[in-house]
């Protein structure tokens, strides 16, 4: 009897104290959880020092930092998700994932008009979940002034001038693109360049077509852009074995003069990747087109999206916006990671950040008047691409390399597109 | 009698909470998570757009023509042949090196199972490290002058692909030399002395004493090494990332992404239970021939 007593006065003093820390977790303003990713140039400090300075504009809220542990924070975001702990903000992840659930809080459109440049850059059938702070080129073409110089190669405008600039260079016994194969993302930026320049360059409303189902991948529009990709290939563009190559080791051959070219994001810019010494020996063009018009691959994008299902989606996005809108947390980002501000109130000056000279001229991309159209696979609006089709993308980029029949592979990606819009 | 009865009972009775519990826990943590797969299995789930439809078999019916799945399905049986084959040959290679008494062999043989214990993602981050473009062995094979160009070890499907084998075995042959040491060290020495005396070599005597008598070591060695190789994910996503294009997708690889990448619940989950079915068959099936020929021998 006595030990009757004793297992269940146990058992309820565990109860009680069960129900007792959860009526805590769940109480006021209280803890709310901010799902981050750390790369070199957004380490944890950065995080720290960001969550506390966007922190004293919502004081009665603690934020719990959950990081991601895959590169990609999308996927990591779903399997919180999955098991029950989607995070209730979430930084820098592919809102269109998730809005046909219903799972993120829309941006008060006042708001956005009020503290950004394009507001709606961002937008996903009307509605915003992600604030568009600043932006992105992907890709831009970095080029080793040096070597261009001493192979008497003038910048390349028309497509024509580039891959006569790449058989020149192959010639020189020099790698004229340099391409980090082995990581997916990486190696697909000459295909992000060749699909927003070739594709969405003389069809802005193409990736809207493909929705609607009145373009296919395998039409030649696009068929014929990928096809220079193999192209590029045959010539011998890249190192043999560009495949086996890491971001890391791409972006240090290329800095060390081991290849001429670079097509990288306009991060590539940040202090992270690139020191002011030796950004004076970088030069930077957009992705070429056949006729020589400027065309921009653009990305607006943003860090904080907010859960519509935190138990306090106020607090969430008061915190997001705050974490949006605090200009130390922009200038880390435009020095470490290159990103450019699309702040109305704040000008690139005032956040006085110390940046290259070719973080100056990949900007002037930026601000210049020229054809801008969305990056390819990288836009957080109506033309990101359909759930799981940016994977197959990437494979693409790989596949190239050892199989030349594009059309047969673009047929395959138009079934994985059918697949994941399937309703 | 009584009072030698009475502690009889209390020992059963004190055992019988216990089993409960574990009963319990499996229930909890293996049967229910299976039910509940092999239920989503039937479904068209997806936790990202609402759906959640009974669509019976269909799922196990697109497995058929999925050609990703198929393929990854084929790459996956490759390594698990390779890593049997080489990981049971050179374990039991090494195992018979290392079976000595002295204490130098104990030292060699701590040292050999070291690849065992450490994590799989450290395993593969520092093969990466080896094979990548400017990587070690690259740098050797230039160094030499045994080639002009670096070898895309990881760049091209086939490479990539026995890339993979080899670093799966490399760790797999440390758990494996362990097995055969144990079974080696349970062989009596007698048996090595009569056959020697009757006039057989050393061949002879690996044939018919050695190989016999460490059967159970070999089923069990063989067994784990399938089941652990069929599930591979780690070593493939740090080393690949299932690439290039897809090559070295494994299933357990496959099923993440389609989960996780196209938000496809019930499909990842009828992989599932593909994938635990055709472990159940290999295992069983690979067990059930070695113990026969166990009883052969």
């Amino acid at each position: 009897m006595t030990s009757r007593r004793r297992i269940m006065t146990a058992t309820v003093l565990a109860l009680t104290t069960a129900l007792g820390l959860s009526a805590c977790s769940q109480g006021g303003g209280g803890s709310l959880t901010f799902m981050v990713f750390e790369t070199p140039a957004l380490d944890a400090k950065f995080w720290d020092t960001s969550i506390a300075t966007a922190a004293k504009e919502a004081p009665s809220t603690t934020i719990k930092k959950i990081v991601s542990t895959d590169a990609d924070r999308t996927k990591y975001a779903k399997q919180l998700q999955a098991s029950g702990q989607f995070p209730d903000i979430l930084a820098s992840i592919s809102p269109k994932d998730f809005t046909g659930a219903k799972l993120l809080k829309p941006f008060d459109q006042k708001w956005l008009d009020d503290n950004f440049l394009q507001p709606t850059a961002n937008a996903i059938e009307g509605e915003t979940y992600i604030p568009p702070t600043n932006s992105q080129i992907i890709p831009l073409v970095f080029y080793n002034k040096k070597i261009f110089a001493d192979n008497g190669i003038s910048v390349p405008t028309t497509w024509a001038d580039f891959t006569a600039a790449i058989t020149k260079l192959r010639a020189a016994g020099i790698t004229p693109l340099e391409l980090a194969g082995s990581e997916a993302w990486a190696a697909s930026m000459p295909l992000v360049g060749l699909a927003s320049a070739d594709v969405l360059g003389k069809d802005p409303t193409w990736i809207q077509k493909l929705y609607k189902g009145g373009a296919k991948l395998s039409d030649p529009l696009f068929a014929n852009a990928m096809q220079k990709a193999v192209n590029l290939v045959k010539m011998g563009a890249y190192n043999p074995a560009a495949l086996s190559v890491d971001f890391k080791t791409a972006n240090s051959n290329f800095l060390a003069g081991k290849s001429a070219m670079y097509p990288m994001g306009s991060w590539f810019t940040g202090s992270s990747y690139i020191t002011a010494a030796q950004a004076d020996n970088i030069g930077v063009f957009p992705w070429p087109t056949d006729d020589g018009s400027v065309v921009i691959p653009f990305n607006v994008g943003g860090t904080t999206s907010v859960s519509a299902t935190s138990k306090n989606v106020d607090a969430a996005q008061k915190f997001a916006q705050a974490w949006s809108l605090a200009p130390a947390n922009l200038k880390v980002l435009i020095e470490t990671d290159g990103a450019f501000p699309m702040m109305k109130k704040l000008s690139i000056k005032d956040f006085g950040a110390t940046v290259s000279s070719l973080y100056n001229s990949s900007y002037s991309y930026v601000t210049n008047s020229n054809t801008k159209v969305s990056s390819f696979g990288w836009v957080n609006n109506d033309d990101a691409l359909a759930p799981g089709i940016n994977d197959s993308f990437y494979a693409l980029a790989q596949s190239v390399f050892s199989d030349s029949d594009v059309k047969t592979q673009l047929t395959k990606l138009d079934a994985d597109w059918a697949a994941a819009t399937k309703k | 009698m009584s009072t030698h009865t009475q502690p009889h009972a209390r020992h059963r009775i004190g055992l019988a909470p216990l089993a409960v519990l574990a009963l319990l826990l499996y229930a909890a943590f293996l049967i229910y998570p299976l039910v509940q797969s092999f239920i989503t299995s039937l479904t068209n789930r997806n936790v990202l757009n609402a759906t959640n439809a009974f669509i019976g078999f269909a799922n196990f019916a697109e497995l058929v023509h999925d050609e990703r799945f198929l393929r990854s399905l084929g790459f996956t049986l490759v390594v698990v042949l390779f890593v049997t084959v080489v990981s049971n040959v050179f374990g039991l290679l090494f195992a018979m090196l290392l079976n000595g008494p002295a204490r130098h062999y104990k030292i060699m043989r701590t040292l050999v199972f070291i690849p065992q214990v450490l994590s799989g993602v450290i395993v593969a981050f520092m093969w990466r490290s080896i094979l990548t473009e400017n990587g070690l062995l690259n740098s050797v094979l230039q160094g030499t002058g045994l080639t002009q160009q670096p070898i895309s070890w990881l760049g091209t499907p086939e490479l990539a692909t026995l890339s993979i084998c080899v670093v799966v075995s490399w760790m797999t042959i440390a758990f494996t030399t362990v097995v055969y040491t144990a079974a080696l060290q349970s062989v009596p020495a007698e048996l090595h002395e009569a056959a020697r005396m009757d006039g057989a070599g050393p061949l002879n005597r690996f044939r018919n004493v050695t190989l016999p008598m460490i059967a159970p070591g070999t089923t069990i060695s063989v067994t784990l090494t399938l089941i652990t190789t069929l599930k591979l994910f780690d070593v493939i996503a740090v080393l690949t990332g299932g690439g290039p294009a897809n090559s070295t997708k494994s299933v357990a690889f496959y099923l993440i992404d389609v989960a996780f990448t196209s938000n496809r619940f019930g499909y990842a989950s009828a992989i599932a239970m593909v994938l635990l079915a055709l472990t159940a068959v290999v295992a069983y099936g690979v067990t059930y021939l070695l113990r026969r020929r166990e009883a052969h021998l």
